[in-house]
């Protein structure tokens, strides 16, 4: 479904992505991790071609997104890190726009709207002007633009930013939900909320790939690892670790080493 | 070209959803009117002339208000990133952008038609040269919009894009008269590059291909430079 092949971006001396390389397949939901700053959104923008690579290639479908860039954004349903909202348009205006930008077709444009509005529970929004919801409403307002146009690649830059424990819980429910129909990349800091949806993890430092495993593996090789003397990790506290490259050796070298963690430190 | 409509539909309802379009067209009207009476008042003659010389100064001070927000706007909410990573062009996103304020200048410039019908209750005004300025004005407000979305895509601050335009509107607009300093070439190209220069000639009702020409590769060339501004955005 989506192939980044060796990607790296530039800005001036400072190297924003370096090298990246992954492929994710259809269906999948992928958390993306790291730091602020770790080149997250960097990458996320370049899937979407709103950024252009310095080296490397992006592929979607097969497509390379460089050569057909209009062809593939109408398979991508991106959401940025702040919800690119027109605080003038009520909730309808904006989907409608929305849908006719993304080239949703006039017969099911309403179709569409009626859809997503259900999905992103917003039908008792959808004569309110955008500057008058709350962040949650705005946050899934932002959501349901992003899948108007039935994308088949959701792209999720931190969506749980800045929304109260209750209002997360609904976006989590929402995105998990969206899994069922396409692939969804998803950047976050919180690994709670990871934990509950995706089915893999992409660990981002200063540019690099440094973990690419599903949840399932990195969890049972954190459990294998785990000893009376240090007991099992949470994947926050993986996450911590990770980003403390010389400690986890240290740590890892006195416990019992699953393979998977071997592979992990290796790439540290 | 759908999609050209539909950003064109989306520029009008945000002028037209505030109070600020209608405040725009209300004031500017009502200062054209001021303006209008005052100049007909002292020529007492039936020749709109002089009132589109005053409207092409008063625009220098109007369109770069306008403008300012057209796409600085998008940058400063985010919704540029939006638009980018829609299924749409720069070109189109350009073009809708320039068409809705265009239609909104349009309906600006309609709104002073009556000028002829209130010249011609006292007299007979010649048609012609009265169609001729208002094609004129209509064209060098075309231009001023084009450079206010020139200017405007280059900052995401609208105060900076507003004062960016008034330093080009004035130099294009004072240049002639800075002729009296150079001699040769210098002096032509002065002449040439005033905004003054080729509206006096629409206004005394002389269509020239040379003017025609001035204000349509003027607004050609702003919006191909604004066209690459957003994509130098896109893929730097």
């Amino acid at each position: 479904m989506l192939i980044v092949d060796h990607i790296s971006k530039n800005f001036g001396a400072l190297q924003a992505v370096d090298n990246v390389s992954f492929a994710i397949n259809q269906g999948d939901i992928v958390g993306f991790l790291g730091k602020n700053g770790a080149g997250k959104s960097t990458l996320m923008r370049i899937i979407t071609s709103f950024l252009a690579p310095s080296t490397g290639k992006i592929f979607i479908d097969g497509d390379d997104i460089s050569k057909q860039p209009l062809t593939i954004r109408e398979k991508i349903g991106y959401l940025p890190e702040t919800p690119p909202l027109y605080n003038n348009m009520t909730v309808m205006q904006y989907l409608k726009f929305a849908a006719e930008i993304k080239g949703v077709s006039v017969k099911k444009q309403k179709l569409q709207i009626e859809k997503v509005l259900e999905e992103c529970n917003l039908a008792e929004a959808k004569h309110k002007t955008i500057a008058t919801l709350s962040k949650g409403y705005k946050q899934r307002v932002g959501i349901a633009q992003a899948i108007i146009h039935e994308p088949k690649l959701l792209i999720l830059d931190e969506p749980t930013s800045g929304l109260d424990p209750i209002q997360i819980q609904q976006v989590l429910t929402l995105i998990k939900s969206q899994g069922d129909q396409r692939t969804v990349l998803m950047s976050t800091h919180s690994l709670t909320e990871i934990e509950k949806i995706a089915q893999r993890i992409l660990l981002i430092k200063s540019g690099q790939l440094i973990v690419d495993e599903s949840l399932d593996t990195l969890l049972a090789g954190n459990k294998e690892a785990s000893t009376s003397e240090h007991p099992l990790l949470s994947l926050e506290a993986l996450f911590i670790q990770y980003h403390q490259a010389e400690n986890l050796k240290q740590h890892r070298h006195n416990s019992h080493q699953s393979t998977n963690e071997q592979q992990l430190v290796t790439h540290l | 070209m759908n999609k050209v409509l539909v950003l064109v539909k989306k520029e009008l309802h945000s002028y037209f959803s505030s109070p600020v379009a209608y405040i725009i067209l209300i004031a500017t009207l009502s200062l054209f009117n001021i303006l209008f009476f005052m100049i007909v008042d002292q020529n007492r003659e039936v020749s709109l002339r002089d009132v589109f010389q005053v409207m092409e100064f008063m625009f220098i001070f109007i369109i770069p208000l306008l403008t300012m927000k057209l796409l600085s706007e998008e940058k400063a909410n985010g919704t540029m990133e939006f638009l980018l990573t829609s299924p749409l062009t720069p070109t189109m996103i350009v073009l809708g952008k320039y068409f809705g304020m265009l239609i909104l200048y349009s309906l600006l410039i309609a709104l002073t038609g009556t000028y002829y019908f209130i010249v011609e209750y006292f007299g007979e005004p010649d048609a012609i040269q009265i169609l001729s300025g208002y094609i004129g004005i209509w064209l060098e407000g075309a231009f001023f919009i084009a450079i206010g979305l020139l200017t405007s895509s280059w900052t995401r601050n609208q105060i900076i894009a507003a004062m960016t335009s008034y330093l080009i509107l004035f130099s294009l607009y004072f240049s002639v008269t800075f002729t009296k300093y150079f001699t040769g070439f210098a002096e032509s190209f002065l002449i040439q590059m005033s905004t003054r220069t080729h509206l006096e000639n629409f206004a005394i009702g002389l269509i020239s291909p040379s003017d025609i020409s001035y204000y349509l590769a003027g607004i050609l060339l702003c919006l191909v430079l604004t066209r690459i501004s957003i994509n130098h955005r896109l893929w730097q």
